[in-house]
C-alpha cells in the first residue's frame, strides 16, 4: 500500500470521529467564542458580556462558590476514592460483594441519585429522623445556606468515589510484587512502602482521576438544578448553574456564552497545571 | 411535499388526474396525510386527555403528543427548543403575562388573521389583551384564573371558630384571618393558612397589591424593579412570619401543599378553582369556600390571567396546530372539556356560562362559590405586569420568595433581588 492509499485508508477510518469532533466539540467552541463578543442586539464584537458578568456580585458570588467547592470535593473525593481503592485490595472475605456495592452508586443516573437524596435530607425525612434517633438534632440541610453546599457535596462524592475508586484498584493490582518485596527487604515499614511504592507507581492513575475528576467536579449540574436550583441564598450557585440560568431564565444567552467561555478557560487552566505537577521528574529533564 | 404531490410526481397520466381529484377533494395540504400534532406544556395531561380524544375523534387525521415538563423547566424547554428552531413542537401552553416576553423573541406566531375568530368565541377585551402584545395577537386565550379562601369546616368548629362569610362585603382582613387560624392550630390543626403556591409571584403579587407595595416593577415597559422599598420589606416580612410562627411549614413544595388540606392538617388554604376536583373526592374533608382575604386599609386583590396556547412559528405542523388550538379555544365544546378536569373559569363565553352554572350547583355543599369567582373576576382581579421581562422577573423572584419563606433575612434579600433585576432588566432595554 503506498503511502498515498495509507493517508486515505486512515481518513476513513478516523473521518467519522474527525466529523464528530468538529461538529460536536470546535464548532460549538467557536459559537460559544463568537457569541460571547456580540453584546445583545450589537454588529461588532467587544467585551461587553464579559465586562457585563465579571462585575455582577451573582457571577462572582458563583465563581467563588465553585472554587470553594473544588477545592473541597475534589482532594476529599480522591482520598476518599484511594484509601477504598487500597481496602478492596487486601484479600478480605467477600471482596467482590464489597466492591460491588462500592461502584453501584455509579449506575444510578446523577438524576435520580439527587431526587433520592432530595427526599431523605427534606427537613422531615429519613436523615433527620435517623439523627432524632441517636439524641441529635434536626438539621436543615438542603434549605441552609450553611449546610446546602455541604450536602451537595455529600451527594456527588457518594455517587462518584465508588466510580474513581475502580481506576486507582486497577493501578493498585497493576504494580509488580516484587517491588514490595524488594523495600521489605531492605527493611520499610507499610508507611515507607506506601510512600516509596504505591504511591509513585500510581501516578498515572492518579493523574487521571485528578484530571478527570475536576473536570467532572467544575461541570456538576443536575444534582443543583433538581435539590437548589443554586439556591439557598445563592449558596450552591455553581457556575454551571449560573450559565443555565442566564441562557435559559434570564434570556440572556450572550452573557451565558461568556460565562462558558470563562469556564472553560478555569478549567483548561486547572488541568494544565494538574499535569505539570503530576509529571515525574524524568518526563520533566525530557 | 404531501402525499397528493408526491403521487403525482409517481405516476403518469392518469395517475396525474387521479392526483389532481384527490387534491382538489381534501380541503388543506397539510391535513391531507396522518398529522402528529407535538403539544409542550407543564399541566397535567389529565387535564387535557378528553378534550384531545374529543379533537381526535372530530379529527381522525391529525393525532396530538403531549409533552409535559415540570412547571419549572417549562421556560428552558421552550427556550432550549423553540429559540433553537426546532420545528419538532408545534404548539405550547403560554401562561397570558410571558406572552410579551414570548411574542418579542420571537417564539410565538402571530394570530391577528384569526382575530374575528378569537373575538367572536372570546367578546371580553381584557381577555384579548392577556394574550396580545403591542397590539398583536399572539396566542389563543384559553382559560382564566382567580383565587378564592377554602376553609376546613371540621378544624374550625372543633376550634370554635365561625367560618368566613361568603360574601364579599364581609371579606376577612388578614390579621381576622390569622386570628381564626391561631385558634384552630390550638384546638389541634397542625398548621394554620397556607398559600397553595407556596413561592410563586402568581399568587402572591396580590399580597404585595393589597398592602399597597406594588407589583415590583416600574418605569417605561415596566423595565425597572421596585422589590426594594419599605412597603415591600414590610409585606415581605409579613409572610416570612407566617412561617418563622410556625403557622405555615418551611421546605414544602407546591406540589405538596394540596395534601395538607386533604389530609385535614391544615385549616385554610388560598387555592385556585383548580384545585376543586381533588378537594371533592377526598373523603372526609368537609370545606367551604370564601373571598380572599386583604390587609386592613388596602384594596382586595387577586390574582388572575391563567394559560392560553402559542403556536411555534417555526412549527413542522402550523396549520394543524391551529385546528387543535382552535377546537380548544374556540368552541364551546372544546373549551369546555379542557376544564372538566382542572375547572379553571375558561375564556370561551359560552363555555363559561355552563362553567358558571355548574359551579353554581356545588353552592349547597361548598357555599356560592359561583358568585364569589364572578365577583372577584370583575372588581378585584389584578394581572401580572406585561412586560416583556416578565420571564426573568417572575422566575427570579419565585427563588426569592423560596429563600424568604425558609428563613433568609428578609431586607437583605429584597436588596439582592433588587440588584439582581436591575441587571436581569437592563440586558433586555
Amino acid at each position: 500500500m503506498s503511502a498515498r492509499n495509507r493517508l486515505y485508508a486512515a481518513l476513513i477510518f478516523l473521518g467519522p470521529a474527525l466529523l464528530a469532533v468538529i461538529l460536536l466539540r470546535i464548532w460549538p467552541a467557536f459559537d460559544a467564542v463568537h457569541q460571547s463578543l456580540l453584546a445583545p442586539r450589537a454588529t461588532r464584537y467587544g467585551f461587553e458580556n464579559y465586562i457585563f458578568i465579571l462585575t455582577d456580585p451573582v457571577f462572582q458570588n458563583s465563581l467563588w462558590t465553585t472554587l470553594i467547592y473544588s477545592l473541597i470535593v475534589n482532594p476529599l473525593q480522591i482520598a476518599i476514592a484511594l484509601a477504598l481503592a487500597l481496602l478492596m485490595n487486601v484479600a478480605v472475605r467477600l471482596i467482590r460483594f464489597w466492591r460491588t456495592l462500592i461502584l453501584l452508586p455509579v449506575a444510578i443516573p446523577q438524576s435520580v441519585s439527587a431526587v433520592i437524596w432530595g427526599v431523605a435530607l427534606r427537613p422531615d425525612g429519613p436523615v433527620n429522623a435517623m439523627l432524632v434517633a441517636i439524641g441529635l438534632e434536626e438539621q436543615r440541610f438542603l434549605t441552609s445556606p450553611d449546610q446546602a453546599l455541604a450536602s451537595v457535596i455529600l451527594i456527588v462524592s457518594w455517587i462518584g468515589v465508588g466510580y474513581w475508586m475502580m481506576f486507582l484498584l486497577a493501578g493498585l493490582q497493576d504494580i509488580p510484587k516484587s517491588l514490595y518485596e524488594a523495600v521489605r527487604i531492605d527493611g520499610a515499614n507499610r508507611l515507607q512502602q506506601f510512600w516509596y511504592v504505591t504511591l509513585p507507581q500510581l501516578r498515572r492513575p492518579l493523574t487521571f482521576v485528578l484530571v478527570a475528576n475536576t473536570v467532572a467536579n467544575f461541570l456538576v449540574f443536575a444534582p443543583v438544578q433538581i435539590l437548589t436550583q443554586g439556591g439557598p441564598q445563592g449558596s450552591t450557585n455553581l457556575i454551571m448553574n449560573e450559565i443555565y440560568t442566564l441562557a435559559f431564565v434570564a434570556g440572556d444567552p450572550a452573557s451565558a456564552a461568556a460565562a462558558t467561555v470563562i469556564l472553560v478557560s478555569v478549567v483548561l487552566l486547572v488541568v494544565i497545571v494538574q499535569f505539570r505537577m503530576m509529571s515525574a521528574p524524568e518526563d520533566r529533564q525530557r | 411535499m404531501t402525499m397528493a404531490e408526491r403521487r403525482s410526481r409517481r405516476g403518469g397520466t392518469s395517475g396525474k388526474v387521479a392526483a389532481l381529484l384527490t387534491a382538489t377533494l381534501i380541503a388543506g395540504p397539510a391535513l391531507a396525510q396522518e398529522t402528529t400534532v407535538n403539544f409542550l406544556g407543564a399541566n397535567s395531561l389529565d387535564w387535557y386527555a378528553p378534550v384531545i380524544e374529543a379533537f381526535e375523534a372530530a379529527h381522525p387525521d391529525i393525532t396530538i403528543a403531549y409533552q409535559r415538563v415540570p412547571f419549572e423547566d417549562l421556560n428552558a424547554a421552550i427556550e432550549a427548543r423553540i429559540g433553537q428552531g426546532d420545528s419538532s413542537i408545534d404548539i405550547f401552553e403560554a401562561d397570558t403575562p410571558r406572552v410579551p416576553a414570548l411574542a418579542w423573541r420571537g417564539y410565538l406566531a402571530p394570530l391577528e388573521s384569526r382575530r374575528a375568530e378569537i373575538e367572536a368565541a372570546v367578546p371580553n377585551p381584557v381577555d384579548i389583551e392577556q394574550v396580545s402584545h403591542e397590539g398583536t395577537l399572539f396566542a389563543y386565550p384559553m382559560w382564566s384564573s382567580t383565587q378564592l379562601l377554602y376553609y376546613n369546616r371540621d378544624l374550625l368548629d372543633a376550634a370554635g371558630v365561625r367560618a368566613p362569610a361568603a360574601a364579599p362585603a364581609e371579606r376577612l382582613t388578614w390579621a381576622e384571618l390569622l386570628e381564626k387560624a391561631r385558634a384552630a392550630q390550638e384546638a389541634g390543626a397542625e398548621w394554620g393558612v397556607l398559600v397553595q403556591q407556596v413561592d410563586r409571584y402568581y399568587q402572591l403579587q396580590p399580597l404585595f397589591e393589597s398592602s399597597g407595595a406594588g407589583p415590583g416593577l416600574t418605569g417605561d415597559g415596566l423595565l425597572e424593579p421596585a422589590v426594594d422599598t419599605d412597603a415591600w420589606i414590610e409585606t415581605a416580612r409579613w409572610y416570612a412570619d407566617l412561617f418563622e410562627d410556625g403557622i405555615a411549614p418551611r421546605g414544602i413544595a407546591p406540589s405538596q401543599t394540596d395534601d395538607l388540606f386533604i389530609n385535614g392538617q391544615l385549616a385554610f388554604m388560598i387555592g385556585g378553582p383548580w384545585v376543586l376536583g381533588r378537594y371533592m373526592s377526598a373523603e372526609g374533608l368537609d370545606f367551604g369556600v370564601a373571598p380572599v382575604p386583604y390587609f386592613e386599609g388596602g384594596e382586595p386583590v387577586t390574582p388572575t390571567g391563567a394559560w392560553a396556547l402559542g403556536i411555534n412559528p417555526g412549527a413542522a405542523n402550523k396549520e394543524a396546530a391551529k385546528t387543535f388550538a382552535e377546537f380548544v379555544t374556540l368552541t364551546a365544546e372544546g373549551s369546555y372539556l379542557s376544564i372538566s378536569q382542572a375547572p379553571f373559569p375558561p375564556t370561551n363565553a359560552e363555555a363559561r356560562q355552563r362553567y358558571i352554572a355548574d359551579m353554581a350547583q356545588l353552592a349547597s355543599q361548598i357555599g356560592p362559590i359561583h358568585a364569589v369567582m364572578e365577583y372577584e373576576l370583575g372588581n378585584t382581579a389584578v394581572g401580572r405586569p406585561r412586560t416583556i421581562g416578565y420571564v426573568a422577573f417572575e422566575t427570579i423572584m419565585n427563588r426569592t420568595f423560596s429563600d424568604i419563606r425558609n428563613g433568609a433575612d428578609v431586607a437583605e434579600m429584597l436588596e439582592q433581588t433588587q440588584n439582581r433585576l436591575g441587571r436581569a432588566m437592563s440586558r433586555l432595554r
